[in-house]
């Protein structure tokens, strides 16, 4: 079981669940598998066309998924899939 | 209601004022108890602003004046130190050198990726003329179209 971590702000959407684990071959299974069971997440993380939103982040370990092999990353049962929001702005 | 520490406030505008007159940009671990969130430590970063992400028609991608960037590898390392403790994330904080303690269309598009809601603080630290001013915490609502300013209480 692969465990994934759920950023403050989001648990709201997962039953107030801070890490989550599911069984899952890689990446893109583990997160279908999340929004599966919490659906109200579905739109945080994915915007129209099924891709991640531009800010938010998925990570593998220290690994950042766009850096590794996107959805398609295998995971191990021990790994720990966080995810990650960006966070920018300016006062002008 | 965010309530902070007097420390915890004070460790945000000694960061606001050190970088002036660029924005600063840090975390803030605490506690949650259904809307309100306790302030218990700061978790300071670099602002790594170089134009990552497109926040308004034209972004200076030299400027850390007037943006900042939390580099989701800082979140990251603020998460983890977090869980550690058995505290949570309760919200991001930044600077407005000579500039009022109210979010700016930038930072309404740049916190779209956080998810919003009471749990999540937006704290703005104004500094002016290098000294730290207002103090306002702000909550993103109605599915990140709007902030809100919320109540900020400082404690001994």
């Amino acid at each position: 079981m692969a465990t994934i971590t759920i950023p403050t702000a989001l648990r709201q959407y997962s039953a107030g669940q801070s890490q989550v684990e599911l069984e899952a071959g890689t990446v893109g299974a583990l997160l279908r598998g999340l929004v599966e069971t919490y659906p109200d997440l579905g739109r945080h993380l994915f915007n129209e066309q099924g891709k991640l939103r531009n800010f938010v982040n998925v990570y593998v370990g220290d690994e950042d998924i766009r850096y590794l092999e996107g959805e398609a990353t295998e995971l191990q049962s021990s790994d720990t899939v966080s995810i990650i929001p960006a966070i920018a702005g300016g006062k002008s | 209601m965010i309530t902070f520490t007097a420390a915890a406030a004070q460790a945000v505008a000694a960061h606001a004022e050190s970088t002036y007159p660029d924005e600063c940009v840090g975390l803030l671990l605490g506690r949650i108890e259904g809307t309100h969130k306790l302030v218990l430590e700061t978790h300071p970063v670099e602002n790594r602003w170089q134009g990552q992400v497109a926040l308004a028609e034209s972004d200076n991608a030299e400027s850390r004046r007037d943006r900042f960037y939390l580099d989701p590898r800082d979140y990251l390392r603020a998460d983890r130190a977090a869980r550690e403790r058995d505290l949570d994330v309760v919200g991001c904080y930044h600077s407005h050198p000579d500039h009022p303690a109210e979010p700016s269309g930038r930072d309404l598009v740049g916190a779209q990726g956080v998810g919003g809601g009471p749990a999540f603080a937006f704290v703005i630290q104004q500094v002016t003329q290098g000294q730290a001013a207002d103090l306002a915490s702000w909550l993103l609502l109605d599915e990140g179209q709007r902030f809100e300013q919320e109540q900020v209480e400082i404690t001994d």
